[in-house]
């Protein structure tokens, strides 16, 4: 393989966690008034695609699932220096959890022809973590969480990512194509040119694809949700004394008390 | 695709191991799932996999568990997503588990997607609450939000019904009798992956012991306002008698190991006592420190959200107070001694 890799790097656009309030009368998350953002560990996933791309040549190629809008984290992603993009939009995905959800993405993965698929570590939003091993399981590939670090070895067909591991590291040689969740903050992201940027913002257009070009109508969206979301507790905050101390004898004495 | 879900029976708990030796989170999981099992009346089952193990599966037997299944092969030595996946994939669809729990550990949740794909299992991810409804539906529940709400996810008509679970939330079960014959209910399986078939190769595995935070009654952690100087917080709570922790900010910079990392992606703390230093409070630390009796925090911004969640807080540079607030508690000990 001397003709570069496929890379494909997933994004998503979450609202931005500072932003999110919850209403107090019925416990539901209030997200339409949070602005929505490329979510921060998905810029890890991106800089590691570019950087990999820089190692073996090829292409990036972003995709995302979401309603129209969602364009935006498209656009971020190439003018950072993605090649294109890719939205999976259609009705038929609302609702989806992380089951169809890791479909829609591993089928377009594969449509794409995808060597390495690259995704953050989790959502800010919901936080799962399930995508990447989803992606990876749903197409009977590879994968590499928690990663550190890549490694790529065009030669061998192998990537090679130093995982963070309980206690230490590993480091694991795995076959493409391969999913891989970049450890959040793993990296430093590249600004975006000012150039690309432009373009991203002006000219770029992103592919759309719609369940039924995926083939995947009937095992998508809220019905083929396993999960379902049985109810939302504003957990009750913990109360808290909240006193200011203004010298460090003060705070001791407190220590003492307590302890 | 829809299942007979009257077909699926039992309470599983993967019993996540690294060398032979089971990580703490397994036995939380026994435990909990020994309460759930006897709520559902079901059989709780413990599966070990890896290489040269079956006193794993003897201990789980002996702390809790009515049999255990025993995957043994060196195939399963050490962890990789694919084989372990495609195991557990195999036992799920020959057993059908109604309930499946895996601890949130990296290899857990590495792990828990490879089984629920192709199962088609409702998972849940890092909860911290489990518990049964009257029709035996599992209701997990997990933080959302920094902890600012909880989330009860269901599976109704999926099953199994999986979820991965926080590590320190639950007590470890202890070892019952040790009189009791434990390898009866120890059942070797069928092991359906050969080495030719796997994807990936673990070419270098580095760990030391792994530090447990979640069991700390005083925790000092200290965050970016360290600025690269972790000392005060060691030695605070060397004189504290308690353990060191961190923010993700922290650990990401190399100051901590990231074992000792607190909050959304790192650990749930309990402590009598949590001292939080040169932290901001941001919803992912807080999700992780918010169940400590008290909490003191050290700031030198008056408005840092901290100090909205700690019980007792001095606007001060760490560097100052920290020392000072050493060399008193140490002045103390040595009156006492
Ligand atoms: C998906 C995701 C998961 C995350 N998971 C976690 C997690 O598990 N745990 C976690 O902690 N974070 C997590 N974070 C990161 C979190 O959002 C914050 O970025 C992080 O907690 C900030 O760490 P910090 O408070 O140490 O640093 P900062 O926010 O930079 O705060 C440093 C604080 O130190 C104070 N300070 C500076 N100098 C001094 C001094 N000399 N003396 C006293 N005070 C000083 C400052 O006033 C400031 O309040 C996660 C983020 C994401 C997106």
């Amino acid at each position: 393989m001397n003709d570069g890799w496929n890379i494909v790097v997933c994004v998503k656009q979450v609202p931005d966690a500072d932003d999110v309030t919850i209403d107090p009368d019925t416990g539901t998350l209030n997200r339409s008034d949070a602005p929505a953002v490329l979510n921060r560990p998905d810029q890890n996933a991106v800089e590691s695609a570019l950087a990999l791309r820089e190692e073996v040549g090829g292409t990036v190629t972003a995709i995302t699932m979401g309603p129209p809008p969602a364009k935006a984290v498209l656009q971020t992603a190439v003018g950072a220096g993605a090649d294109g993009g890719v939205l999976l939009t259609d009705r038929a995905f609302g609702g989806s959890d992380t089951w169809p959800t890791s479909l829609a993405l591993a089928r377009a993965a594969e449509e794409l022809d995808a060597d390495v698929v690259i995704c953050g570590e989790e959502s800010t939003d919901s936080s799962t973590g399930q995508v990447p091993p989803g992606i990876a399981a749903h197409n009977g590939w590879s994968q590499l969480t928690y990663v550190e670090s890549l490694e790529p070895r065009p030669d061998e067909g192998v990537l090679v990512g130093k995982r963070d591991v309980e206690g230490g590291y590993e480091r694991v040689a795995a076959k493409l194509p391969v999913v891989v969740a970049m450890e959040f903050g793993a990296n430093r992201p590249r600004p975006a040119g000012l150039h690309r940027k432009i373009f991203a913002e002006t000219e770029f257009e992103p592919v759309e694809w719609t369940a039924a070009d995926l083939g995947i109508v009937d095992r998508v969206g809220l019905a083929n949700s396993p999960t379902k979301v049985g109810g939302m507790d504003t957990a009750t905050p913990v109360e808290r004394e909240r006193v200011r101390v203004d010298d460090v004898d003060e705070l001791y004495d407190h220590i003492m008390e307590v302890l | 695709m829809t299942v007979d879900i009257s077909e699926y029976r039992g309470v599983w708990v993967f019993v996540e191991q690294h060398e032979g030796e089971a990580v703490p989170v397994s036995w939380e999981l026994l435990s909990k799932g020994r309460e759930l099992a006897d709520e559902t009346d079901e059989p709780l089952v413990a599966l070990v996999m890896g290489d040269g193990v079956s006193h794993l599966a003897e201990e789980a037997v002996a702390r809790g568990a009515d049999h255990a299944l025993l995957a043994d092969d060196p195939v399963f030595e050490p962890y990789r997503a694919d084989p372990y996946g495609e195991q557990f994939r195999a036992l799920v669809e020959e057993r059908k588990p109604s309930i499946v729990l895996i601890g949130g550990t990296h290899t857990g949740r590495d792990f828990a997607g490879r089984v629920a794909v192709p199962a088609h299992a409702g998972l849940t991810a890092d909860c911290t609450e489990l518990a049964v409804d009257d029709e035996g539906l599992l209701l997990a529940s997990r933080p959302t939000f920094g902890g600012d709400a909880m989330a009860t996810i269901k599976c109704p008509s999926h099953r199994p019904q999986m979820a991965t679970v926080r590590a320190g939330v639950f007590d470890a079960s202890e070892p019952l009798d040790e009189d009791v014959d434990t390898t009866t209910a120890v059942e070797e399986v069928d092991v359906v992956v050969t080495e030719a078939d796997t994807l990936s190769t673990v070419i270098e595995r580095v760990v030391s012991d792994v530090v447990d935070i979640t069991d700390a009654d005083v925790v000092v952690a200290g965050g970016a306002g360290c600025e690269g100087n972790f000392q005060p917080i060691v030695d605070l709570a060397d004189a504290l008698g308690g353990e060191v922790a961190a923010s993700r900010a922290a650990v990401d910079e190399g100051w901590v190991e990231p074992a000792r990392q607190v909050g959304q992606t790192g650990k749930t703390v309990r402590p009598h006592l949590y001292i939080a230093a040169g932290i901001s409070g941001a919803v992912q630390h807080l999700e992780g420190m918010n169940d400590s009796e008290y909490v003191v925090a050290v700031n030198s911004d008056p408005n840092a959200a901290i100090f909205e969640h700690a019980d007792y807080g001095i606007v001060g540079d760490l560097h100052e107070v920290l020392p000072k607030l050493t060399a008193m508690i140490r002045e103390k000990q040595e009156v006492v001694a």
